[in-house]
């Protein structure tokens, strides 16, 4: 135990290095503040903002118009008295995002019932999503608008008419059933709230996996670069613990790594995230999965985490062997390449597809890949597949095994020293 | 003399390429057994197999009555192996390097405090073993090296080409710690193609080449028999 905890010792303190450190401190620090400033621009474009007005019409229409605009959070900067190619370079000249023309006779119209039409210029300072939010709320206020004004037409003309009734006769209740249990609301928020909780785990898995996978490949094919690893396999210290201490290491340093990482990112998507998406929106979703039992408890989260855990174990035993298979540090940086192949897959694939529905041979190829099983983990949660769990979770363990057997066999024998993969050469050669 | 290590028909092969073909020597308590023989001969896969790095294709190796093959990490113990091309952690301070290796040897801390502070004397380092090693000249790198061989006095200890690539000064220093460490109990068997610090160090010496040993017996014997006025025209007699 005493040389296992030295050996232990060496390989973490080995792996945090200033130069790690700095580099996590950077991450957080940057991503940070990009998420700061993101924040800031988010609550501009959501916040107050200046439109440019020009009122051709000056009716009692146009005014309230207006004024719905201004209750709406925007400033509206008066281009009264110019022409339309004025008031476009005064607009344009000045911070309004938007010029609003109110052509003469929109109210005229407005009172007879006929469509008025009203013309708006979006300046495009930046090319960003939150940069063309303004129109966005130009036409809903508009849509607010005509929404009103024909439901005032209907109860003028139709007096003790529901206008809601007449516009949508048919309105629909929809319910969303998962497995014995039913709920009111849309199979599209379900999808959508499910979606963004399952994205968070293949960016955890694939962060963790490269991390760790990629320390422990350097920490082997470092020993090989600096001539160390001759002198380290003839001390008395097991094959076995070698292997032990060095993915020990790195899965911790990984982990950390990782944490570090998922902690900036979350300060990044934080910054935006929050501010975008309603609140109201966010709890209703919430209120519909719990209704239909889709959330995790206690249970739920150590099955996830025991197939996480997994599926790390499983990267750092391969990546053990790859580590062998390079000559020097800076192959083992192209032998890291298969294994983020390896996680990128089942990420790609269950962003466009339902691996459970793909065909049968590809079904088979993903399934074969041990990192697909903690993308189906959640899913299967919620459908109440708990064969399929329990075969993904046997099937790592058995992968892990193996290849930890595999690594304990290459750490025992001649081949830690003499496989080698040579790129730019056909096959592995002997020394 | 009793015998340290016994080797008898020791062969090596990979795939089709014979590295060692058949090989005997042993090595006694106390003295400096040397491998001489030009490069490719064998020399370093055969040190390679007693250090337990490498298995052998066939033939027997006995090391203090232990079957080497079957308890290695009884003989990782007693053994201490200095590879031709080894290195140091680079990153580490040759301190911290001494104190890392001597943890696998040292049964507490005062056995692990002796051994570091004898590595730091025969490395003659001083304050440089402050620094990282990194920044250390070749000849300190070995010199490191050979302290951490021989810092927990091992019973076999295995040199593959210790002064290769030094300068002179370098190399002399190198020998005499070797010598002085003979001198206190512990065996060595070491490898070189410079058959004129052998004829220096070495006790009895094997001529290997291509596998075999061609002659044995001490530097005085195979001079004698071979009339030959050094060990490099040993060597070639023996080959002819």
């Amino acid at each position: 135990m005493k040389r296992f905890k030295n050996l232990l010792q060496k390989e973490v303190k080995e792996l945090v290095t200033k130069q790690l450190i700095i580099s996590l401190a950077f991450t957080v620090i940057l991503f940070n503040s990009i998420g700061q400033i993101s924040k800031k621009e988010v609550q501009k474009a959501i916040g107050v903002q200046t439109i440019s007005a020009l009122d051709q019409d000056g009716s009692a229409g146009s005014q309230a118009l207006l004024k719905s605009l201004e209750s709406a959070r925007f400033k509206i900067i008066d281009q009264s008295g110019k022409n339309k190619d004025e008031a476009l370079a005064a607009a344009k000249a000045g911070d309004s995002k938007l010029l609003l023309v109110i052509p003469a006779g929109f109210g005229d119209s407005l009172a007879e019932l006929k469509p008025s039409e009203i013309e708006t210029y979006s300046f495009m300072r930046s090319f960003s999503l939150i940069g063309a939010r303004g129109q966005v709320v130009v036409q809903s206020v508009i849509s607010a608008l005509n929404e009103a004004l024909s439901n005032n037409f209907l109860a003028e003309k139709l007096p003790g008419t529901d206008p809601a009734g007449l516009k949508r006769p048919i309105k629909s209740r929809d319910f969303v059933v998962v497995k014995d249990r039913i709920a009111e609301g849309s199979a599209n928020t379900i999808a959508g709230m499910l979606s963004q909780q399952s994205m968070l785990i293949p960016i955890v898995l694939m962060m963790i996996v490269i991390y760790s996978s990629q320390m422990v490949i350097s920490a082997v094919a470092m020993e090989k670069q600096n001539k160390t690893l001759e002198t380290l396999l003839t001390v008395p210290i097991k094959r076995t613990s070698i292997i032990t201490a060095k993915m020990l290491a790195a899965g911790f340093v990984g982990l950390i790594s990782a944490g570090v990482y998922m902690f900036a990112f979350k300060g990044f998507i934080g910054g935006i995230g929050d501010e975008v998406s309603s609140a109201g929106a966010k709890a209703g979703g919430a209120a519909l999965m719990a209704k239909l039992g889709l959330t995790f408890d206690t249970t739920g989260y150590i099955i996830l985490g025991i197939s996480l855990f997994l599926a790390i174990l499983v990267a750092l035993a391969t990546a053990m062997i790859l580590g062998v298979l390079a000559e020097d540090f800076r192959s083992a940086q192209n032998m890291i390449m298969p294994l983020m192949f390896m996680v990128m897959i089942p990420y790609f694939i269950s962003l466009f597809a339902d691996i459970n529905t793909l065909s049968l041979p590809v079904k088979i190829l993903v399934l074969a890949i041990p990192f697909s099983h903690p993308f189906l983990v959640a899913q299967n949660l919620y459908l109440g597949n708990y064969g399929m769990i329990a075969a993904g979770l046997g099937y790592m363990l058995i992968v892990f095994v193996i290849l930890v057997i595999y690594a304990a066999r290459i750490f025992s024998t001649d081949k830690i020293l003499t496989m080698k993969l040579r790129f730019g050469k056909k096959k592995a050669s002997v020394a | 003399m009793s015998k340290v290590l016994t080797v008898r028909g020791l062969k090596k092969s990979y795939g089709s390429q014979t590295a060692v073909a058949g090989i005997d020597f042993d090595v006694r308590a106390g003295e400096v057994f040397a491998l001489i023989g030009p490069n490719g001969a064998g020399k370093t896969t055969t040190l390679r197999i007693v250090a337990t790095l490498l298995t052998s294709t066939a033939g027997e190796i006995t090391f203090l009555d232990h079957d080497h093959r079957k308890e290695p990490d009884f003989v990782r113990e007693k053994i201490s192996y200095l590879p031709e091309e080894a290195g140091a952690y680079k990153d580490m301070k040759g301190m911290d390097y001494l104190r890392f290796m001597a943890g696998f040897y040292a049964r507490n801390a005062d056995e692990e405090k002796e051994f570091v502070d004898r590595a730091a004397a025969i490395t003659e380092l001083g304050e440089r073993l402050k620094t990282k090693v990194g920044t250390y000249s070749k000849g300190m790198t070995r010199k490191l090296l050979l302290a951490r061989a021989l810092m927990t006095r091992p019973v076999l200890a295995i040199l593959d080409e210790p002064t290769s690539g030094l300068d002179v000064l370098n190399a002399l220093d190198v020998r005499e710690i070797v010598r002085r460490y003979v001198k206190e109990g512990t065996s060595v068997l070491l490898s070189s193609h410079n058959m004129l610090e052998i004829e220096f160090l070495s006790d009895r010496v094997g001529l290997i080449d291509k596998g075999r040993i061609l002659d044995s017996g001490t530097p005085e014997e195979l001079k004698a028999k071979h009339n030959a006025k050094n060990l490099e025209e040993v060597f070639r007699s023996s080959i002819r």
